[in-house]
C-alpha cells in the first residue's frame, strides 16, 4: 500500500513538473519588427497596449506594455504612432508581454 | 555644548538647503503670467547664460582636442566635422536634410544635426543674438517635454526649420536634467536605441542609476560646461573631466589586496565587466527597411551583451585612417590597464591619399546608392581627387557606464584559468604570466572572501 501511495505521490509530481515546464517552454520569446498603429494608455499610465503592423505577416499584433522607460516614452510622445519598432513579446494567458521595445530609428 | 550647537545650526541649515532644492523651480508666477518666450525667459533670472552656452560642445559639436594623434592643434573636432566609421557623416557633410524621394515616392528628414539644441536656422556653432534665443532649453530642462513639438519642417520660405516645445506647460516643470533629458540624444546616438555607446542607464543595468542617481550627478556641470572622461573616440570636450576618484578615492576598497591594483589597474577594468552596442557597420552597404529607406548595415548587441577588450591606456589617443585608440604601455607609469569596446566599421577610403571619406547619407538613404553619398560629401568639401575603395576601420571605444558593484572581477576573474586578461598582450612575460596564473597568488584571500559571504 505504502509502495502504492508512493508510486502515484512520485507519477503526481512528475506530472505537475512536466506542465510546470511547459509553461516555460511555452513563454517563448518573439521577435517582431512592426509600425505603430495605434497606442492605448491606460488610465494612470501604469500600462498601454501598441498595436503593430508585423513587417512580414502584415497582420496586426497588440503587445502589452508595463515597463516605465517605454511606458514614459509613449506618454512625452518620443514614441507615436507611425513609429517602426523592434519588439520581443512573450505571449501569456492571452496577451503579447513586451521584453524589448524600441524605435529602429537612431539619430 | 557650543560645538553641539554648531553642529545642530549647520544640520538644519544642510536640510533647509535640500528641502529647497527639492522644491519646485522658482519663477511659477511670471511663467504663468507671461507664458514662455524661450530663452529670453529664462534669462529674466540667469542672465547671459544663453550667450555663454553657445561657447559649448552641446552647441558647438566640436572643440579644441589636445590629447589625439594626428590633428591640429588650432582646429576645433567634433560630431561637427569628424569622419570615422561608427558615423561616417557629420553634422557638415550630412546636415539636416529633406531626403531625396524613395522607390515609393516617399522622403523624409534627417541629418546628424537633428539633436543639436538649436532650431537649425541657427545651427551647430552659430553666434550672435538670434543664435541665444533659439536655444532649446527645454529640451533638457524641462520634465514634460511635449517630443511631437521637436520634427523638423519646412516654413514658408523653404528652409528646415527644428521644432520646440516652447509651451508655458513645458516651462513649469522645469528641473535639472534627469536621465531622460540626456538620454533622449545620447541613448540613440549612431544610427538607433543603443547602437553607439551601448550602455543603459537603469536600475538594472547600473549601480549609480540603481541608487536613483542621474547622469549629472557624476557629470556635473559648471556654465553648462560638462565634464567627461578620456573615452578615445569622444573627442570634443569642454574642458573639464571627471573620474571615478573624484568621489570615490584613490583606495576605495576595504581590502588592500584591490586597493593595491589602483594603480596600474583602472576602476573600470573589474566593475565594468560587460559591454555592449554595435560591434560592427558597413556604409558601403546599406540594407533596405520596410518603409523602403536604407540603414547602414548594422551588427547590434544589446547592453551588457559583449565582453570588453582590455589595454594600456594613459589618456592619449592614436588616430590613424584605419585605427582610433588608446596608447600606453606597461613601460608608461601614467598608463593604466582600462576596458574597451571594440567596434570596426567598413566605408570608403580616398585610393588617392589613403584618407577615409565621409558620406552625406541622403543619397544612400532613399535608393541605397552608397557612392553617390560619398560623392555628395566629397563636394561639400571641395574635394576633387578621389577613387573611392572599402576599407575597415577599427575603434576602441571608452566603456565607462554599465558600472557593477555585485558583478565586479574579482582575483579569480584575472588570475584564474582562461581569466579575462591577455597578459602577453599586455606586456608579460612568460615567466611573470606564470606566477601571476598561479592560484598562491589569490587562493587563501579569496577562500577568506568565500567564507566572509557564506
Amino acid at each position: 500500500m505504502k509502495k502504492a501511495v508512493s508510486v502515484v505521490m512520485a507519477l503526481t509530481l512528475m506530472a505537475l513538473g512536466t506542465v510546470s515546464f511547459s509553461r516555460v517552454a511555452h513563454a517563448e520569446e518573439v521577435k517582431m519588427i512592426g509600425v505603430i498603429q495605434k497606442i492605448d494608455l491606460a488610465a494612470g499610465g501604469k500600462s498601454a497596449t501598441a498595436t503593430l503592423k508585423d513587417n512580414k505577416s502584415s497582420k496586426n499584433v497588440v503587445i502589452s506594455i508595463t515597463d516605465d522607460l517605454t511606458l514614459d516614452k509613449f506618454k512625452d510622445h518620443r514614441i507615436v504612432e507611425g513609429d517602426e519598432i523592434r519588439c520581443k513579446f512573450e505571449t501569456e494567458g492571452g496577451k503579447n508581454h513586451s521584453k524589448l521595445f524600441r524605435k529602429t530609428a537612431g539619430c | 555644548m557650543k560645538t553641539t550647537a554648531t553642529l545642530a545650526v549647520i544640520s538644519l541649515s544642510m536640510l533647509t538647503a535640500i528641502a529647497v532644492s527639492a522644491a519646485e523651480h522658482p519663477g511659477k508666477e511670471y511663467i504663468e503670467k507671461n507664458g514662455y518666450k524661450g530663452p529670453e525667459t529664462c534669462e529674466t533670472c540667469h542672465p547671459d547664460t544663453a550667450r555663454k552656452f553657445l561657447d559649448t560642445v552641446h552647441w558647438k559639436h566640436a572643440s579644441k582636442v589636445t590629447n589625439v594623434d594626428n590633428l591640429d592643434p588650432k582646429e576645433e573636432y567634433g560630431m561637427k566635422n569628424r569622419i570615422y566609421t561608427m558615423c561616417n557623416g557629420n553634422d557638415i557633410v550630412n546636415n539636416l536634410k529633406e531626403i531625396p524621394k524613395n522607390a515609393e515616392g516617399k522622403t523624409k528628414f534627417t541629418g546628424c544635426n537633428t539633436c543639436h539644441p538649436g532650431n537649425h536656422l541657427s545651427d551647430v556653432g552659430s553666434t550672435g543674438k538670434k543664435a541665444e534665443q533659439a536655444i532649446d532649453c527645454l529640451v533638457c530642462h524641462s520634465g514634460s517635454y511635449d517630443f511631437r513639438q521637436r520634427k523638423p519642417s519646412k516654413d514658408e520660405q523653404g528652409r528646415i526649420v527644428m521644432g520646440q516645445d516652447r509651451s508655458t506647460k513645458a516651462a513649469l516643470s522645469i528641473t535639472k536634467p534627469t536621465v531622460k533629458n540626456c538620454m533622449v540624444c545620447h541613448e540613440s546616438a549612431g544610427g538607433g536605441v543603443l547602437v553607439k555607446r551601448g550602455f543603459a542607464f537603469t536600475a538594472d543595468t547600473d549601480v549609480h542609476a540603481a541608487k536613483g542617481m542621474t547622469c549629472v550627478d557624476c557629470h556635473k556641470t559648471r556654465d553648462h560646461k560638462i565634464p567627461t572622461g578620456f573615452d578615445p573616440n569622444n573627442w570634443a570636450n569642454d574642458g573639464v573631466h571627471l573620474s571615478c576618484v573624484g568621489c570615490h578615492t584613490e583606495k576605495p576598497h576595504k581590502d588592500e589586496a584591490y586597493n593595491r591594483h589602483t594603480a596600474r589597474i583602472a576602476c573600470q577594468t573589474c566593475h565594468i565587466p560587460r559591454t555592449g552596442g554595435a560591434v560592427a557597420k558597413d556604409f558601403t552597404k546599406w540594407e533596405k527597411g520596410s518603409d523602403g529607406f536604407y540603414e547602414p548595415t548594422t551588427l547590434k548587441k544589446e547592453a551588457n551583451e559583449t565582453v570588453p577588450v582590455y589595454a594600456w591606456y594613459n589618456k592619449t589617443v592614436s588616430n590613424t585612417p584605419h585605427f582610433i585608440g588608446p596608447k600606453g604601455s606597461r613601460k608608461d607609469k601614467s598608463s593604466k590597464i582600462y576596458p574597451f569596446k571594440i567596434f570596426i566599421g567598413k566605408a570608403f577610403y580616398n585610393q588617392k591619399d589613403g584618407k577615409l571619406m565621409s558620406m552625406d547619407f541622403a543619397p544612400p538613404m532613399a535608393t541605397g546608392d552608397t557612392l553617390a553619398g560619398v560623392a555628395s560629401a566629397a563636394k561639400t568639401l571641395g574635394i576633387k581627387d578621389y577613387k573611392p575603395v572599402p576599407g575597415w576601420q577599427t575603434i576602441y571605444f571608452g566603456s565607462n557606464h554599465l558600472i557593477t558593484k555585485s558583478k565586479a572581477l574579482n582575483c579569480v576573474n584575472c588570475h584564474g584559468v582562461n581569466g579575462v586578461l591577455n597578459f602577453k598582450a599586455l606586456g608579460y612575460s612568460d615567466k611573470e604570466i606564470s606566477k601571476l596564473t598561479n592560484p598562491e597568488i589569490y587562493f587563501n584571500f579569496m577562500i577568506k572572501k568565500q567564507q566572509e559571504d557564506w
